[in-house]
């Protein structure tokens, strides 16, 4: 998720720009032992750039699904994911390897055009964002996002939390209000560990402010350039017992073209 | 006051509490997940078996349609330019009335894709050309006629399916906002063969055709699809497909294809004319809640189809006239009348986890028969179970109640390999 787990990075010079900027902002803290707190939209921009890369690649996805306890379901999903050129968000292209019966079929999400590709019968049709073509991961969790370019950030506070691996981190605690419509979620709350922008936990609410979601973002390890999460805990807001795993392996940077990401490629697809 | 603040404090406190607990077990959980990454294959096969029974209504009892058949699908790199691509399809039938053990073999596909650069390609061989955005009825879909070998479910996802493709060469590029396809589909043989192994190039490439087609993104998320297509011996007609996603749940589309042509009355009975213009589109929208529910309804028009006072005097003929109208109708995949209405409802995990429930609605506007269809499939890793139902109503010889059988049933599993 791409959401949650493997996200988006930045255009690179903006990246660079925006860690010169928190670079600038840290030293000024040190060296003036002032409390200033870097922008709650820079903050939000690293940290997507810590869950992705700023160029084309590839990743495979592997989604266990758990009920009250039980393996119901496990997804295997090879993920190519590319900006667009102008909006700086990114297109997703996904293959289906597991189960059996959807392997070779396709996603492909382009802002809110999502289409779908089964082989059977060559027929690409369009779906809407909330038609889920997974069990509890929406198609906008296994797709790659830059939230940055979709959300408007705040800081609500800083807290001390839990990651994933149960240690204690102080985050910047983040409200995301989404500005763009193609978005999955309206609402989204935060953590970023305040030492290196690394995501630590989100939660996911609808408009009226239902929890949707809570997902834990762990097992940091280097890929692709940087040290970036390679699991999401997904936990569904209304059943506790209803639970997610998203692990990524096989990541590498793929020269993806951009003829790629609409319907008319997807007969033709032909990942090596 | 000071009490209920003092209490919503403590369900605050508690609620927190929970949370953090239930999260705690998630971790602990997803701490012990074994992942076992599949690699990717190139290939697909199942199996499946069927049992069923056709009711009649007209006294002549009923009689049993069971089946067998293998479905093999393959894609695969011959070098880093060149794909073979392979889709075929056997069905065994067996029924207790004259026609008793019959087999049908399809191959659906089976041509070799050439990728000159990553933008360019030409494909050679039988290709399952597929056109149009609608669901129930597809009048840009020029490949349509006579490409059902055999039918084995009413389901339009698999007449879609189950079909063969047509010989052609076909070149498509693209560019970073839209494609050009140009293809040729040649005359090889006259007529269809019914031998069961027999590739049956008559059903599907009678006559010599081609297409043009270009799609090309003009705002935002939309992207139109125009479409030219001519046939020996007949007018050039164009298409259209559009679709847009005005909201998160809902995708509206509409299909439309025009041109000179015979009416389907003409067509059938082998007469020269009238040529005239007609239209044919499908439009609607589908709307998906929250709970995993999709529902599709669409409006479908065909304007080369009789008009009600034609189709009075069709039904009231001698049943021979109508019965090869049918024929012709159900060979060209067009409505028989000018109007009818289409619903599709798919509700995946429906109460039970892996059950999916498909459900589907034909009505006729011109003479009120309809057609339904619904199917409950559960499925496991590698099997599907599913039982499928289909009834229709309407006076003799109508659109959706043609025959003498009025209800079927059939309950089948499938293995994947």
């Amino acid at each position: 998720m791409h959401y949650v787990t493997h996200e988006g990075g930045l255009y690179m010079m903006k990246y660079r720009v925006c860690t010169v900027v928190m670079g600038c902002v840290l030293a000024g803290r040190v060296l003036a032992g002032a409390t200033a707190t870097p922008a709650a939209q820079d903050i939000l921009a690293a940290s997507d750039a810590v869950r992705n890369p700023d160029y084309a690649f590839g990743v495979t996805t592997t989604l266990i699904e758990y009920r009250a306890g039980k393996q119901t379901d496990t997804d295997t999903l090879m993920v190519y994911s590319k900006a667009e050129p102008g909006s700086g968000q990114f297109r997703t292209l996904i293959r289906f390897v597991q189960p059996v019966r959807d392997v070779n079929k396709l996603m492909l999400k382009n802002g809110n055009e999502v289409w779908f590709y089964d082989p059977a019968n060559k027929a690409s049709i369009r779906i809407s964002p909330q038609q889920r073509l997974l069990g509890q991961a929406a198609n906008g969790d296994v797709v790659t996002v830059n939230l940055a370019k979709d959300y408007k950030a705040s800081l609500a506070s800083e807290e001390d939390v839990d990651d994933g691996d149960g240690k204690r981190r102080h985050c910047y605690k983040l409200a995301l209000e989404a500005t763009s419509p193609d978005v999955t979620y309206p609402r989204i709350e935060m953590w970023i560990d305040e030492t290196n922008n690394h995501p630590v936990k989100a939660r996911f609410y609808t408009d009226s402010g239902r929890l949707l979601k809570t997902a834990y973002y762990r097992r940091y390890r280097e890929e692709l350039g940087g040290v970036r999460p390679t699991e999401t805990v997904i936990i569904d807001g209304l059943d506790p017992n209803w639970v997610t795993v998203m692990r990524g392996s096989d990541y590498a940077k793929r020269d993806v073209p951009d003829a790629w990401f609409q319907r008319d490629y997807l007969a033709h697809f032909n990942a090596q | 006051m000071k009490c209920r603040v003092l209490g919503a404090a403590f369900w605050l406190v508690c609620g927190a509490a929970f949370a953090q607990t239930s999260d705690l077990d998630a971790l602990k959980l997803a701490d012990t997940a074994v992942v076992k990454v599949e690699a990717p294959r190139d290939w697909q096969l199942f199996t499946e078996a069927a049992v069923g029974q056709i009711l009649a209504t007209n006294g002549l009892g009923s009689m049993a349609n069971n089946r067998w058949s293998t479905n093999a699908q393959l894609s695969t790199a011959l070098t880093d330019r060149f794909r073979f691509i392979m889709a075929d399809r056997l069905d065994v039938t067996s029924k207790n009335d004259v026609t008793g053990q019959s087999a049908a073999n399809t191959l659906k596909e089976a041509y070799v894709s050439w990728q000159i650069d990553s933008h360019r390609f030409v494909d050679i061989g039988r290709i399952n050309q597929l056109y149009g955005v609608a669901m129930g009825y597809n009048p840009t879909d020029y490949f349509r006629a006579g490409a059902v070998r055999s039918v084995v479910s009413i389901d339009p996802n698999s007449l879609k399916d189950d079909r063969l493709g047509s010989v052609m060469v076909r070149g498509q590029t693209l560019w970073d906002t839209g494609s050009l396809t140009v293809l040729y589909s040649p005359r090889i043989e006259d007529r269809p063969a019914s031998a069961a192994l027999d590739p049956d190039f008559g059903a599907t490439n009678n006559r010599n055709r081609w297409l043009l087609a270009v799609t090309q993104k003009v705002y935002r998320n939309i992207s139109p699809q125009v479409l030219l297509y001519g046939e020996q011996g007949s007018s050039v007609q164009a298409g259209v497909n559009l679709n847009a996603a005005p909201t998160d749940a809902i995708v509206t589309f509409f299909e439309w294809s025009g041109g000179r042509g015979k009416t389907q009355l003409a067509e059938a009975f082998n007469q020269a004319g009238p040529v005239d213009f007609h239209q044919r589109f499908a439009t609607g929208l589908t709307y998906t809640t929250a709970s995993k529910v999709s529902l599709t309804l669409e409006y479908e028009f065909d304007g080369a189809a009789p008009s009600h006072a034609a189709w009075r005097e069709l039904r009231h003929a001698p049943p021979g006239l109508y019965q090869s109208y049918r024929a012709t109708t159900l060979d060209l995949q067009d409505l028989a009348t000018k109007q009818s209405m289409f619903g599709y409802v798919s509700w995946h995990d429906a109460m039970v986890k892996h059950l999916d429930l498909n459900a589907m609605l034909r009505f006729s506007v011109t003479d009120s028969s309809a057609l339904a269809w619904v199917e409950a499939r559960y499925h496991l890793n590698k099997i599907d179970f599913a039982l499928q139902v289909q009834a229709s109503s309407g006076s003799r010889a109508s659109e959706y109640a043609p025959t003498a059988y009025h209800y079927a049933w059939q309950a089948l599993a499938r293995y994947y390999f």
